[in-house]
């Protein structure tokens, strides 16, 4: 029988977001990277202009609704990417020893981590810039371009261009890592949760600190 | 409603109404920077179209004849060769038609 102790990595609220980001965010960096080199047909292009548009609606819906509904959790998110400590430096000089983890099946020691890693804050830090400068810039370039000068409008596309590169480059690490690390990749696709063993050895600093046992929390 | 099978989470209390405030109270103003900016700038957008229209209307004021139909040339030719306005001469005359010029060009 399995008796694995275990940890809500991940709640509800915050797999459902992350659904309907990958729901959204695949076909827009598809689309985007379609549109910026322009390779189909004029009535292709079209349909992907309209899908890009579709699916970055989508994800502009997810990302005020999970901001409004889930403020508290974007207050935590922004506190741990944006938390820099010495470790952090030292993670990134052996990049969280998964060179030598994948390449030479070798473990080495790793300075101990909170909730994210380093290059997880890292990603976090350009999710939230990046993110956000892609749906508002995004936002102003489909649906009300004509009211800002030609100038601004040239900016923002650079801009929307600039993090929409950056995004999409950034989501193949992201893929490959989040798939690599395969208890965590189950526990935001499908139920949340993470063996305590394994959070302790990957997350010692969170577990030490933020994590708290249930009954204990009830009494 | 999730079923409960985790013996642990994350503390509530992790963050302190304190913190709560602070980060909150900068994810807003960091929002807004974009809209001040957008706001200027269309703004400042639409004061051209306003000094434009201003220039409009102050050229009205100066003109003497400030409509087509007061043009004493206009209103000579339909008295003297063109009949009336929309009549079918002035319509041959006066009127064009669209011709794809577009393939010529390249």
């Amino acid at each position: 029988m399995h008796t694995e102790k275990m940890i809500l990595k991940h709640p509800l609220s915050v797999r459902i977001f992350h659904y309907l980001l990958i729901l959204s965010f695949l076909p827009l960096a598809i689309t985007g990277v379609i549109l910026y080199f322009k390779p189909l047909s004029e009535s292709a292009m079209n349909l992907t202009m309209h899908i890009h548009i579709v699916a970055g609606v989508v994800l502009t819906l997810d990302a005020a609704a999970f901001f409004l509904m889930a403020f508290d959790r974007v207050v935590l998110f922004v506190k741990r990417t944006f938390s820099i400590s010495s470790n952090d430096i030292k993670w990134f000089m052996v990049l969280g020893g998964y060179p030598q983890k994948i390449l030479l099946r070798k473990k080495i020691p790793v300075p101990p981590m909170g909730k994210y890693n380093s290059g997880q804050k890292l990603f976090g830090v350009c999710v939230l810039i990046g993110g956000t400068v892609l749906i508002l810039s995004g936002l102003t370039l489909w649906a009300f371009p004509h009211l800002m000068p030609r100038g601004a409008v040239a900016f923002l596309g650079s801009l929307h261009t600039f993090f929409a590169l950056l995004l999409t480059l950034f989501l193949f690490v992201h893929l490959f890592l989040g798939i690599y690390m395969f208890d965590d990749f189950k526990a935001m696709i499908i139920h949340g949760k993470i063996p305590y063993d394994e959070a302790k050895e990957m997350s010692p600093l969170w577990v030490e600190k933020e994590i708290i046992a249930i009954s204990k929390n009830k009494s | 409603m999730e079923k409960q099978s985790y013996q642990y989470t994350e503390n509530p209390l992790h963050v302190t109404r304190r913190e709560f405030i602070t980060i909150g109270g900068i994810i807003i103003a960091f929002l807004a920077l974009p809209a001040v900016w957008m706001y200027t700038i269309t703004s400042s957008n639409n004061n051209y179209i306003k000094a434009r229209t201003k220039g409009l209307y102050l050229d009205d004021e100066k003109s003497a004849i400030r409509v087509s139909h007061a043009n004493k040339s206009v209103a000579r030719y339909y008295k003297e060769f063109g009949g009336e306005p929309l009549g079918h001469l002035s319509e041959e005359l006066l009127h064009t038609k669209y011709i794809n010029r577009t393939k010529g060009l390249s």
